[in-house]
């Protein structure tokens, strides 16, 4: 066949011919104004997504028997960023020889956080708690990862009614939630039910959140208190809550989750409708407590330090004070996604949340790996 | 150690494939990478039981290992091929177009392809044989021109390739006029119009036709481990070759010295390196608009860059759905899902954030039925923007908006299949301009880099890669460069800019 287009001859050809200096002509032409390489898009994906944010502790009031909230305001006029209600971000600061982080989940509603307050509970457990707890003062300064997580309603995949069952400082998520649906920035309904032990261990008031599209129920099980539920979070008493167009969401102990998850099957309620917040990954028992050596290489920078085989790498990494890259402390997020060069290590399957491809090619998440021999890794650079 | 024969900024597909190229060479590289892993839009992402491929849907090139196509050979030259297992795939598409009720599946290979166009016309199997040897002639001369380093005897192109300089200026929709196909030949060769983006009025019709004979002639793969696969194998082969890659590591300045020549980088953290040559895998807009001093940009290479047009904006929603693809009725492992075949029909209305005219929709499970656990699958469905309709969103309505055009694009590819998909969503992601802009930072969220438009499409771009440049010591490559968008085109074009900067520093050191 013959391509042909033009009845003049040799057109067809000659206009092909020409192309190079029509674009010559045509660049010449266009405008040497400078370019606009940040557009709306870009700008907003920045608002949304602004990395590391500088923040100072304003205020902090005890809220229960183990529980203190806190407050935060951004430093150096800068602000924080949108996000979703249940959404977490992770704070990061030195603590005496160590370079700390955890993540914690936000209890502001998104339009607080707009209008600079940005609100936290901290639950007595560990070194970073006591320290936000006991040594932090007023005016502390800190690093805000920005906020992460798919613990927030998403009106696709969720139902239009969230139970949420909660206990201890998991109530969290859950408070900024029923603020959001208050102020208006997001749309559905929930009912909370918050398991604790006795009326001192409630670190929020239940009567504030009793409303249009939000209610919240408290069961305690040491204590019988008129206008409280006693006992467990049952089957029994999970029934009353749950209707045709209902997701189920967790945060809590993880003995909570087996216990409910449990009671959730024997009324058969659909296993994908059930969201649970994962909790870190903390020490694990061993037989006999192992010291290895852990190479680290940060771009060129070499570090070498010690790591006992029931930590998780990143707690020897926090030890030696390395300022390493962390989010989720629960092998989900992938933030802290490392090459391994050499070594033997140990993964829980539950907190294994690598790519296929990481298992392929030998890369970690350090959140969620315990060192089984001397090992060699390459980390990226925490850099703010 | 703070010197590198070469930097690499960006560690997209481009930047990978550069950074092997240097290094195969012998020389030392750096990849500068502002995220914490590598492969840009070649990677994946974990939610719950899920995981998800970030962007591609098919890799075209690679062919079989007894018939390899040009990337497989690229990726063999590389030292990257044994490290990727390829899933090849069965049929091409399920197209499904409203307007003129289309609904059939077209399978790969040029035989069983055009066999196939018989059940949409009586003739079609002519028709087809037909365009594929003209494509067979454009494939030829493109080669030939190649091999002559784009300085083709003018002879030999009259005599040898007639068809090729006769189809040589048109557009698509020009190309298909003249040949004169019906309307249904021509409306199911323009399926794949959407990988390129551009519409059929503007798209180089020598950069379409060159496409689709790779696709139908070579088929498609796919990464077993999705694109991440491919990220982590070019990383690996830089480890073994002696090379360096810094995560988290933005580049935010391109030195040069006071002859204009490149002299390094700084980095976000004030770190600066020294090398006489950089590769940029991003977006010219950001290399002059943002990396180099402005003194440093001449004239020119605002004007090209003010010339081009930004080309589409990705959206995608990623569903992991808590039943098998067999339970839902789903066969097929690429969906294209039209309003209608006129593209420019389409493009017209992708210009704007309303119903969303065209989609292009893979079931993985359906080429790779262990890519989720059993009783599940893995849908993800993209569109695009042709114009910068997302830039105007506010972030208090952005969360409301993206889960808006998310839930049409399910409630257009449910009715268009007759399926029910969101009754068994268990996980969801969505991805929007804003998205892709986050992790690459593109401008406006393009995944396509610049469009392929008629006075800068594939041809005029090559022909003219070396007027293209304008700063000593730096080259541009990936998805912006001079064999424009997707997967295999992004890597060839890392690694051609690489054999040129590699040609630069020989030059240099005489």
């Amino acid at each position: 066949m013959a391509f042909k287009r033009s009845n003049v001859p040799g057109e067809d050809i000659k206009l092909a011919m020409e192309m190079t200096a029509k674009r010559r002509q045509l660049i010449d032409e266009a405008p040497a104004t400078p370019l606009v390489y940040e557009y709306g898009v870009n700008r907003l994906a920045k608002a949304l997504h602004p990395g590391f944010v500088k923040a100072v502790i304003a205020e902090k009031a005890p809220c229960s028997a183990d529980c203190v909230k806190i407050v935060m305001e951004p430093a150096d006029s800068g602000e924080f960023p949108y996000f979703r209600a249940g959404q977490f971000i992770t704070l990061s600061c030195r603590a005496g020889d160590s370079f700390l982080s955890r993540p914690y989940s936000i209890i502001s509603s998104p339009k607080e956080a707009l209008a600079g307050k940005l609100e936290i509970m901290v639950q007595r457990k560990g070194i970073f708690s006591t320290f936000l707890i006991d040594e932090a003062p007023v005016g502390t300064g800190l690093w805000l990862g920005e906020p992460s997580g798919d613990f927030h309603h998403d009106s696709i995949r969720d139902r239009n009614h969230i139970l949420a069952i909660a206990g201890g400082s998991g109530v969290t998520p859950f408070l900024s939630m029923m603020k959001a649906i208050r102020e208006g920035s997001e749309d559905f309904r929930i009912t909370l039910i918050y398991g604790a032990r006795t009326r001192a261990h409630i670190p929020f008031d239940p009567e504030e959140f009793r409303g249009e599209g939000v209610d919240a129920a408290v069961v305690l099980s040491e204590e019988e208190a008129e206008g409280y539920m006693h006992g467990f979070i049952t089957a029994d008493l999970l029934k009353k809550y749950i209707d045709g167009d209902t997701s189920v969401f967790m945060c809590g102990p993880d003995a909570m989750y087996r216990f409910v998850s449990g009671e959730l099957e024997t009324l058969g309620f659909d296993y994908s409708r059930i969201r649970q917040e994962r909790n870190s990954v903390g020490d694990r028992k061993v037989d006999e407590i192992k010291v290895f050596r852990l190479i680290v290489h940060i771009r060129d920078a070499v570090y070498e330090l010690e790591a006992p085989n029931n930590e998780t790498l990143i707690t020897a990494l926090e030890r030696a004070g390395i300022p390493a890259v962390v989010r989720c402390r629960n092998g989900s997020c992938g933030f802290c996604h490392s090459r391994v060069v050499n070594g033997e290590y140990f993964i829980d399957l539950k907190d294994d949340f690598r790519r296929s491809a990481d298992k392929k090619f030998n890369y970690i998440h350090p959140c969620s790996t315990y060192p089984e021999s001397d090992m060699e890794i390459d980390i990226p650079i925490m850099n703010p | 150690m703070d010197k590198y024969d070469v930097i690499v900024i960006g560690a997209g597909n481009g930047g990978l494939g550069a950074a092997c190229r240097i290094l195969n060479a012998g020389k030392t590289c750096l990849v500068c990478e502002k995220h914490n892993i590598p492969g840009g839009f070649a990677t994946s992402f974990v939610r719950g039981r899920f995981e998800f491929e970030a962007s591609l849907h098919e890799f075209n090139g690679i062919g079989m290992p007894e018939e390899p196509g040009s990337t497989r050979i690229l990726f063999e030259q590389l030292g990257v091929a044994d490290k990727i297992e390829w899933i090849q795939l069965k049929d091409a598409y399920h197209l499904i177009s409203e307007a003129e009720g289309y609904d059939y599946v077209m399978p790969f290979g040029w035989e069983a392809f055009a066999k196939a166009n018989n059940q949409i016309h009586p003739d079609g199997e002519k028709y087809i044989n037909e365009f594929f040897a003209l494509c067979q002639q454009i494939r030829d001369a493109m080669g030939y021109i190649g091999e002559t380093k784009g300085r083709p005897d003018p002879k030999v192109m009259m005599e040898k390739y007639p068809d090729y300089l006769a189809c040589g200026s048109y557009s698509v929709n020009e190309a298909f006029e003249a040949l004169g196909y019906p309307k249904e030949i021509v409306d199911n060769l323009n399926t794949y119009w959407c990988y390129l983006g551009a519409d059929g009025n503007n798209l180089s019709f020598l950069h379409y036709a060159n496409m689709i004979y790779s696709y139908f002639s070579k088929g498609a793969t796919i990464p077993k481990y999705r694109s991440h696969e491919l990220s982590l194998a070019f990383e690996e082969r830089i480890h073994e070759l002696g090379g360096d890659i810094w995560f988290n590591s933005e580049v935010v300045k391109i030195l040069t010295d006071e002859e204009g020549h490149v002299c390094g980088v700084r980095l976000r953290d004030g770190r600066e390196i020294e090398s006489r040559h950089v590769i940029a895998n991003c977006s010219p807009h950001i290399v002059y608009g943002k990396l180099l001093d402005s003194e440093a940009v001449p004239e020119r290479a605002l004007k090209l860059t003010n010339f081009r047009k930004l080309a589409g904006r990705g959206f995608t929603v990623f569903l992991g759905i808590s039943r098998s693809a067999e339970e839902l009725g789903l066969k097929d492992h690429n969906y294209f899902v039209y309003d209608t075949t006129d593209n420019v029909k389409q493009y017209e209305s992708m210009k704007t954030i309303g119903n969303t005219a065209a989609q292009a929709t893979v079931c993985l499970n359906n080429a790779d039925p262990d890519c989720s656990p059993e009783g599940t699958c893995i849908i993800y469905m993209t569109t695009l923007f042709t114009d910068d309709a997302w830039s105007s969103v506010e972030k208090e309505d952005y969360f409301r908006i993206k889960n808006k055009v998310a839930a049409n694009m399910i409630e257009r590819f449910e009715k268009a299949t007759g399926t029910n998909i969101h009754d068994y969503i268990e996980e969801i992601a969505i991805a929007t301009p804003e998205t892709y802009a986050r992790y690459c930072g593109h401008p406006q969220g393009t995944v396509y880099g610049y469009e392929s438009q008629y006075y800068d499409g594939l041809m005029n771009r090559i022909q003219m890669v070396e007027e293209d440049r304008f700063v000593p010591g730096l080259r541009i490559g990936g998805g912006y460069g001079e064999r424009l968008l997707g997967f295999p085109s992004s890597y060839k074009s890392g690694v051609n800019e690489a054999g040129r900067t590699l040609r630069d520093m020989e030059k240099e050191g005489r």
